[in-house]
């Protein structure tokens, strides 16, 4: 959200959102950049007081004054745009250690987002993935209107127009064992971004795949789905249940796989249905968190001064 | 790398040795013996004692003999495998040039001290995880011995789920990546086009006919099954 707008800031905290996202880039007009930096410091802890984590989106082409003003306590990643080579990501890199260092924060916690958003990033997916320590989740989901434009290829289109550079950011963060960001193909010809039923399904197909990273979103409207769409349903949490009881009777016997009502119940199946359990106990354990945190800051904030 | 018919290649269990007659038996161009995905640990030992025998009966009937092993395992596989009669390895989880040349190293003794020509034993390699995939063409190029290049259980692997279109999530892009690859190191690419929720384990004879069909317009030339029932539409399709 545009760091200038105090309104989206001041209820950022009540979204249940599990990021936000303050931008310093596309939505902050040129002539107010030097005014948003000034506010980064404080929108921060205001944005984690709802159990929120504070992200920021800096420019490019202003890195360095970027970055001094955004690395505070409380600031969880850097998203830095357009990414070009990993040179640029190993300038980034030292900026916040040295910001780190002069403002006592915990050395290598601040985490950098590569936005791959060119053909240049895609040309350098792999180096630049492999750049820093501090890019701990990796992809190209969020290629959209950006990469649209550098490639020159058009955006709201039935088939999947992105699946080569995908698939590359994929599979440079599946080897180099960085969280995957990534999404499956759901065609999107209407251009809406705040569309809460299309969210949803984008959401539960991305769960269904076995994908847990969210890529954000535009608009409060969609961030009810994110959450809903990357929970395992009840059903399958349920699946996974039978998945695992099936196995104990695998284990009893010795063969390596079972066919069990039309289905394979293997390793494999396993390793998936204790995946999703798991899974579906951080998602509980978060939603607990946050609504513990809201909770908080109501009740203080009911507190007759 | 020798020029054969290989349409299809059927794997079977060497725990299981129903599954080996009946393999010998399909039709397919290649069985391959699995010594380690489909044989649970407790029988591996016996597999590896009864391969040399197996090996022996297969090729009888028609079929050339490939052994599946891995990078771990390969040291007793091979040693319990390379006689002559095996045609070669396929060589599941490859992940590094180093890998593939320390196999070399090991076939090339196994040929000397079993009396097979020097460099009898192909090798075709199964990128199933992501590192292998990402260095694909160092792996393949790594050996001459590398006759062609598959994805194996990669979808199982790299645990990669259907999107909503059917296709498994990643697996077009690793599909037409390997292609590209194989095509540029001269070796053979290995696979048919599976869509959710098939499983090669139970994929009828018809899904595995469609898949075969997408598999060979995305330029692969043969593939791997799992069932003898498989081998028929495989046949076919890759003539």
């Amino acid at each position: 959200m545009p760091i200038v707008t105090p309104r989206f800031i001041d209820n950022a905290w009540r979204r249940g959102c599990d990021f936000v996202l303050l931008d310093l880039e596309d939505s902050v007009p040129q002539n107010r950049k030097a005014y948003a930096r000034t506010l980064v410091k404080d929108a921060i802890p205001n944005v984690n007081k709802g159990g929120t984590e504070a992200f920021v989106r800096i420019n490019h082409e202003h890195m360095q004054a970027d970055t001094e003003a955004a690395v505070w306590p409380g600031l969880r990643r850097i998203k830095y745009p357009k990414t070009g080579t990993a040179d640029e990501v190993r300038q980034l890199d030292a900026i916040i250690t040295r910001m780190e260092n002069e403002r006592g924060i915990e050395p290598g916690s601040i985490e950098i987002d590569a936005g791959i958003e060119t053909a240049l990033a895609v040309t350098n997916v792999y180096d630049i993935a492999a750049a820093s320590p501090r890019i701990k989740e990796f992809g190209a989901t969020n290629g959209g209107y950006d990469m649209s434009r550098d490639l020159g290829v058009e955006m709201f289109v039935p088939y999947d127009q992105f699946v080569y550079l995908r698939g590359e950011a994929e599979l440079a963060a599946r080897a180099l064992g960085l969280g995957v960001r990534a999404a499956p193909f759901v065609a999107n010809t209407s251009g809406s971004v705040s569309d809460g039923n299309r969210a949803l399904r984008l959401a539960e197909a991305a769960c269904a795949c076995g994908l847990r990273l969210g890529g954000g979103g535009l608009n409060p409207a969609v961030v009810e789905s994110h959450n809903k769409g990357y929970t395992p349903s009840e059903t399958d949490v349920r699946d996974a249940q039978w998945v695992l009881e099936q196995f104990e009777r695998l284990q009893t016997g010795k063969e390596p796989w079972l066919e069990v009502e039309g289905r394979v119940i293997d390793r494999y199946e396993v390793e998936r249905a204790r995946e999703t359990l798991d899974w579906a106990e951080l998602c509980a354990a978060r939603d607990r968190e946050k609504a513990a945190a809201v909770a908080r800051v109501q009740a203080a904030m009911a507190v007759p001064k | 790398m020798n020029n054969h018919l290989s349409r299809s290649w059927l794997l079977a269990a060497m725990s299981k040795p129903e599954a080996v007659a009946t393999a010998a038996q399909s039709g397919a161009d290649v069985v391959v013996l699995d010594l380690i995905e489909f044989v649970a640990e407790t029988d591996q030992p016996a597999a590896r004692q009864n391969v040399r025998a197996a090996i022996a009966t297969v090729q009888a009937d028609g079929p050339r003999v490939f052994v599946q092993t891995t990078p771990t395992t390969c040291d007793a596989d091979l040693r319990a495998a390379v006689w002559p009669g095996l045609s070669g390895i396929v060589l599941s989880r490859a992940e590094t040039a180093q890998q593939m040349q320390s196999v070399c190293n090991l076939l090339f003794l196994l040929e000397k001290e079993r009396g097979l020509g020097e460099g009898a034993i192909d090798i075709v390699a199964a990128l199933e995880t992501a590192r292998g995939n990402q260095d694909a063409y160092d792996v393949i190029t790594a050996s001459k011995r590398v006759c062609a290049v598959t994805l194996g259980r990669a979808d199982l692997v790299m645990d990669l789920r259907p999107e909503p279109s059917g296709d498994l999530h990643l697996m077009p892009y690793l599909m037409e990546r390997l292609i590209i690859v194989a095509r540029a190191a001269g070796v053979t690419p290995l696979g048919a086009w599976w869509r959710a929720p098939d499983r090669g384990l139970l994929s009828t004879p018809e899904n595995t006919l469609q898949a075969a069909k997408r598999g060979r317009a995305a330029g692969f030339k043969g593939a791997l099954c799992l069932r003898a029932n498989q081998v028929a539409p495989l046949n076919s399709i890759y003539a």
